[in-house]
């Protein structure tokens, strides 16, 4: 794998960063509560140890290929604990019941959650590129964190042992949810936007 | 005997993908989705192995041996015989091989796929198989430690644990 210099890692948190504050906002204005979001961190990590970086916890997540210009870019998903969950479609449909199981109405609704967000995050990242990215329609999986990673990464990562790991964490204490927004890019999708990256700093200095 | 779920032994080995370990400690693999996690015991010794693995084939590449059943099969095979065990006095389980979600195109049958690579291969080893926990769609963690026995414990992300 290419490695990358510490100017390439700050672009990308950079990137990441632009993305993720646009995704934290549109949530806020769903939830009208406010989210708070660490910085994003761009990370390198060893198939081997994912597990540190996600749970087994049972978990939804909504899963989003980045798609556009892009062929075969990656994905997107926003992952929350069940629990944080079931909290956040209660707060959006006006429930209060927080010891059921997921329904359909909660499934849809965590769907468009998750589409809403993926599509502010790409659309931020993408006009900084001066790209098109569009999220897939949304799959959600309900189901450990770790296990449902990890099928993702039998595509992004057959060929290679690390992947680059965009992770954001979105916390909202009014509600006490939290969720996380990761990015699984492609192997060449990261050598794509490190060049564009690449140009578009070249063009400011 | 302890009947708590594989998390709680802090003590365990955690094996990553890709990633595989032989001897006598308690280890785990958590999350399995379409990777399977195939152990091999050898009950005379109380001697084991489990590999995290990934893809069917290696195509050649020899850097991760834990990642793909071809290498897997013959890594954990080469360094049981270092500690005495042989195809004859090993016995084989495997957990995971789910298949997780259809919708999206390229990895359907990832899953089963590992399963077929593996089972072949232990066949071709005289290796025979003890039990198997595999497909579904829900992912599962395993556990199991050499010194107790040949008896694994699975928790699926229902929450249902069961011994195999």
């Amino acid at each position: 794998m290419t490695v990358l210099t510490p100017a390439q890692l700050d672009a990308l948190s950079e990137l990441g960063n632009i993305g993720a504050s646009h995704a934290a906002t549109s949530l806020s204005q769903m939830l009208m509560g406010e989210i708070e979001m660490t910085v994003p961190s761009v990370e390198i990590v060893d198939l081997a140890d994912i597990y540190k970086h996600v749970t087994d916890e049972v978990s939804a997540l909504a899963i989003f290929e980045m798609q556009g210009e892009i062929e075969k870019a990656g994905y997107v998903i926003f992952l929350m604990p069940l629990h944080s969950a079931i909290r956040m479609t209660n707060t959006m449909l006006g429930m209060a019941d927080e010891d059921r199981e997921i329904n359909e109405m909660d499934e849809s609704a965590l769907n468009e959650i998750g589409n809403i967000m993926v599509s502010a995050f790409l659309d931020a990242t993408a006009e900084l590129l001066g790209v098109v990215m569009l999220p897939s329609p949304p799959v959600l999986v309900i189901d450990m964190g770790h296990a449902a990673i990890q099928q993702l990464l039998v595509e992004v990562a057959c060929d290679v042992n690390e992947v680059v790991f965009f992770h954001t964490k979105l916390v909202c204490d009014q509600y006490a949810i939290n969720g996380d927004l990761l990015m699984l890019p492609e192997i060449h999708t990261l050598s794509q936007i490190l060049e564009m990256m690449d140009k578009l700093l070249n063009a400011h200095s | 005997m302890d009947r708590n779920p594989p998390r709680s032994d802090p003590r365990a080995i955690v094996i990553g993908i890709g990633d595989y370990y032989v001897g006598t400690e308690p280890m785990t693999s958590i999350g399995l989705g379409s990777c399977i996690g195939l152990i091999l015991h050898d009950t005379r010794l109380g001697i084991g192995g489990m590999a995290h693995i990934m893809l069917p084939e290696s195509g050649g590449k020899r850097d991760r041996p834990g990642k793909y059943a071809d290498t897997a099969v013959e890594i954990l095979l080469k360094d049981l015989s270092k500690k005495g065990c042989t195809p004859k006095t090993l016995q084989a389980k495997l957990v995971g091989g789910a298949q997780m979600f259809a919708n999206f195109s390229g990895n359907l049958s990832i899953g089963l796929r590992n399963v077929e690579a593996i089972r072949e291969l232990l066949k071709k080893n005289g290796i025979s198989v003890k039990g198997e926990d595999i497909g579904g769609t829900k992912g599962r963690t395993v556990y199991y430690c050499p010194a107790d026995g040949f008896e694994i414990r699975i928790r699926r992300a229902d929450g249902n644990c069961s011994e195999l």
